[in-house]
């Protein structure tokens, strides 16, 4: 295989180096600088970091929720891959399969939205 | 490097997890031992797929991996309601069931 | 560590794509079910509280009567063939036990179904609050949760795929999706939350243990045969041309996974917690439906795969069996409440079931699946008179308060006591044909293990009559508590599955023919 085989690959490397230092600097030549509380936080998702509670802490629930769901939809994405890379040898036949592996996911989705799996409080 | 280390490997990974599911008594480190084991086992399959030749084996490792994420939530919705009313996740605390 | 080849990497990735055929017709039954179960979420998440029992009641009603009847047209048709590639058999005892598991998922799901004995039903409902807790008091009042219905139609249809599965990965995840609805059905008892919730933990953490080595061993054997179809470890262990050592390691852990479902000792420790434990409308079904679904898997499994490797397996299940028949039958002699007595009943139960399953032949095969039929009928009417016999803290399952039940309830009593004849064996009750069908099959090989297992069959059945014959004794002939329980009025579900309980142990006894004839041409796998 030839080296111009990773030539679409080292554009796109130049390209997302450009745009994130063109975005980096825009932001900081033209955006407002107005700070307050909130903004000077380390940037965490999730409960706060400092003041370090005894013992490690416990997390609320609502993590575990949340992290449950995730490894659920999560997890679906692995038959996505191979059905992905197959596509045209597997052809219709492939494509409704998926359609109705995707949709009973959806149902369960629909379930969690419904009895309020997705709210925070 | 020799596929057939791999099998020693699932295997003591195997036995590893089991013989933790056996000593250890924290309902959330019982599961990560059963965990192990399961991974262990998907280890064991794609050595021999390899060893085979066939793609089988990897296949069945992610209908292994889907499967034991569905465990992973069931098992810990039911740790996790015992937890919140006992403040315990120990096996040895779960005792209101016997004899 | 030599004798692998191993191919190159190019090798391995030259699929070829053939997708594989798919006979509709002969899957619908799983398919409704799954399908109807999808639904039934649905209805969850979308219909208004107040009608949602009863949508979720005639949803999974007719969802089970729809695959009862693609069973029956299938049996008619009589197609024996394998599809989906080889991943599934379609042969006799596949549509039998799918026949026998819609008509006791029925059965089953009148006593899940019934509200008349409780307000709200026998189910909590939000698991998810904390017990003791002020919104745990407040949800008492509260209609029990209608996810049962869905939970009990996706454990029935991997149940129905369990007993169809020809390959170890298609019988892995059937198991699965039958196993991960009844940990949460064990969790939702609406009385004594704790106590379900502690049955659901050792449920679970043992089940997932016992799948672990289900799925290691399923990795040994596909590195012994290249293949997990039954089929094609049949052939491999034929020609044998590696190790055995894989072979038999491979089916030792395959066989663990299965042994813990059909609850054979050294594997039970979970069953009496369980039982006590689940909510009792569940325990029937776990009791009935589940034994029917891993003893159709674990027939397969030896008839099918490891039919060659018979003589090597049988003095260690032969042992299991005796070990299973004997503890069972021992520990149900000590018990004081009635579920745990049924519990170690069903252990022992599930003994002479592997007496007939030993027999490696025709006739053990068909009367493996008549037995599993009639204990099926019988536990969940048993199960169902348990829900009945009620004080102010929901079921009153301690023995001592059974005492004197006979005068107070004559009807409830005379029909337990029924039962009670039907588990010891006596004649004119199923459990008298089965076992004789289960015996009489293992005594027609005359080899010395089937002959040995009957030996300790027959002398652990006696020891079992004795704790069945307590409770009758008990029951009529002693002096009620001083503060006994009210035996609730059965609504109509209950009532109904009673009946079919009953009827089907009563005929199953007296007529026996028609479904062993039935069994008898059912028995052959296909490969």
């Amino acid at each position: 295989m030839s080296l111009s085989a990773y030539v679409p690959i080292l554009a796109l490397f130049a390209l997302a180096t450009a745009f994130t230092l063109f975005s980096v600097g825009i932001s900081q030549i033209v955006g407002p600088k107005r700070y307050n509380r909130a903004k000077l936080e380390a940037y965490e998702c999730g409960i706060e970091p400092s003041p370090e509670p005894v013992g490690g802490g416990r997390f609320p629930v609502k993590f575990y929720l949340t992290a449950m769901l995730f490894i659920i939809f999560d997890i679906e994405i692995i038959f996505l891959y191979p059905w992905a890379v197959t596509f045209a040898d597997l052809g219709l036949f492939g494509f409704v399969e998926m359609l109705l592996f995707i949709g009973t996911v959806f149902i369960a989705y629909a379930y969690v939205w419904r009895r309020g799996g997705l709210d925070w409080d | 490097m020799e596929p057939g280390y791999y099998v020693v490997l699932a295997a003591v990974l195997f036995t590893i997890g089991a013989v933790g599911v056996l000593i250890r008594r924290n309902a959330i480190v019982l599961f990560m031992c059963i965990e192990l084991m399961l991974n262990a086992g998907n280890l064991a399959l794609v050595t021999f797929s390899r060893i085979n030749g066939t793609l089988d084996g990897q296949i069945m490792a992610f209908f292994v991996m889907v499967v034991a994420a569905a465990e992973v939530v069931i098992g810990l919705a039911i740790i996790m309601s015992i937890f919140r009313t006992r403040r315990s996740a120990s096996v040895d605390d779960a005792n209101l069931l016997k004899y | 560590m030599n004798g692998f080849t191993i191919a190159t990497p190019a090798q391995v990735l030259a699929i070829d794509v053939r997708l594989p055929d798919l006979d509709y017709a002969a899957m619908a039954p799983m398919l409704v079910l799954f399908g109807a179960a999808c639904l039934g979420v649905l209805v969850d998440a979308f219909a208004p509280r107040q009608s949602r029992h009863t949508i979720q009641f005639a949803l999974s009603f007719i969802a089970l009567t729809v695959a009862l009847l693609a069973v029956i047209r299938e049996a008619r048709v009589g197609s024996r063939e394998l599809t989906a590639d080889v991943a599934l058999a379609i042969d006799g005892p596949t549509l039998f036990l799918q026949g026998t598991l819609a008509v006791l998922g029925i059965v089953a799901l009148l006593l899940v179904g019934e509200r008349a004995l409780e307000k709200g039903g026998p189910f909590v409902s939000q698991a998810a609050i904390p017990v003791g807790s002020e919104a745990d008091r407040r949800q008492a009042r509260e209609e029990g949760a209608t996810e049962v219905f869905p939970l009990t139609l996706f454990a029935l249809s991997g149940m129905m795929l369990f007993v169809a599965a020809n390959d170890l990965l298609t019988m892995f995840v059937a198991l699965e999706v039958f196993s991960l609805p009844l940990y949460l059905l064990c969790a939702l008892a609406r009385r004594r939350r704790l106590v379900s919730q502690e049955a659901a933990l050792k449920y679970f953490l043992l089940g997932a243990f016992a799948s672990a080595f289900f799925i290691f061993g399923m990795a040994l054997l596909y590195g012994f045969a290249g293949t997990v179809s039954f089929g094609g470890i049949h052939d491999a262990a034929l020609l044998a041309t590696t190790s055995p050592l894989l072979l038999f390691t491979g089916l030792a852990m395959v066989a663990v996974g299965l042994l813990f479902k059909i609850a054979a000792v050294p594997f039970h420790v979970w069953t009496p917690d369980v039982y006590q434990g689940a909510p009792t409308s569940v325990t029937a079904f776990m009791a009935a439906c589940t034994k029917v679904a891993a003893f159709g898997g674990l027939l397969r499994v030896l008839y099918v795969a490891f039919d060659r490797a018979r003589w090597d397996i049988e003095p260690v299940i032969g042992t299991i069996a005796i070990l299973t028949m004997l503890v069972g039958a021992i520990l149900a002699v000590t018990q004081t409440d009635i579920k745990r007595l049924l519990a170690y009943s069903s252990i022992a139960n599930a003994g002479y079931l592997l007496v007939g399953a030993l027999a490696f032949s025709k006739e053990g095969l068909s009367s493996a699946m008549f037995y599993l039929a009639a204990y099926g009928f019988t536990v969940i009417a048993a199960f169902a008179v348990i829900t009945l016999v009620r004080d102010d803290d929901g079921e009153a399952t301690h023995l001592s308060r059974w005492a004197g039940l006979g005068r107070e309830a004559p009807l409830v009593a005379g029909v337990f006591t029924f039962l009670m004849l039907a588990f010891a064996g006596i004649p004119l009750t199923s459990g008298f044909t089965s076992k004789f069908a289960v015996f009489g099959a293992a005594l027609g090989v005359g080899e010395a293990w089937p002959v040995a297992l009957v030996i300790v069959g027959v002398v652990t059945s006696m020891i079992l009559a004795f704790p069945y014959l307590r409770v009758v004794v008990m029951m009529w002939l002693s002096e009620p508590a001083e503060q006994s329980p009210t035996v609730a009025i059965p609504g109509a579900f209950t009532s109904a599955a009673l009946m079919v309980g009953v009827l089907a142990t009563l005929l199953l006894g007296v007529f026996p023919s028609p479904v062993l004839d039935l069994a008898d041409r059912a028995a052959e796998f296909i490969r």
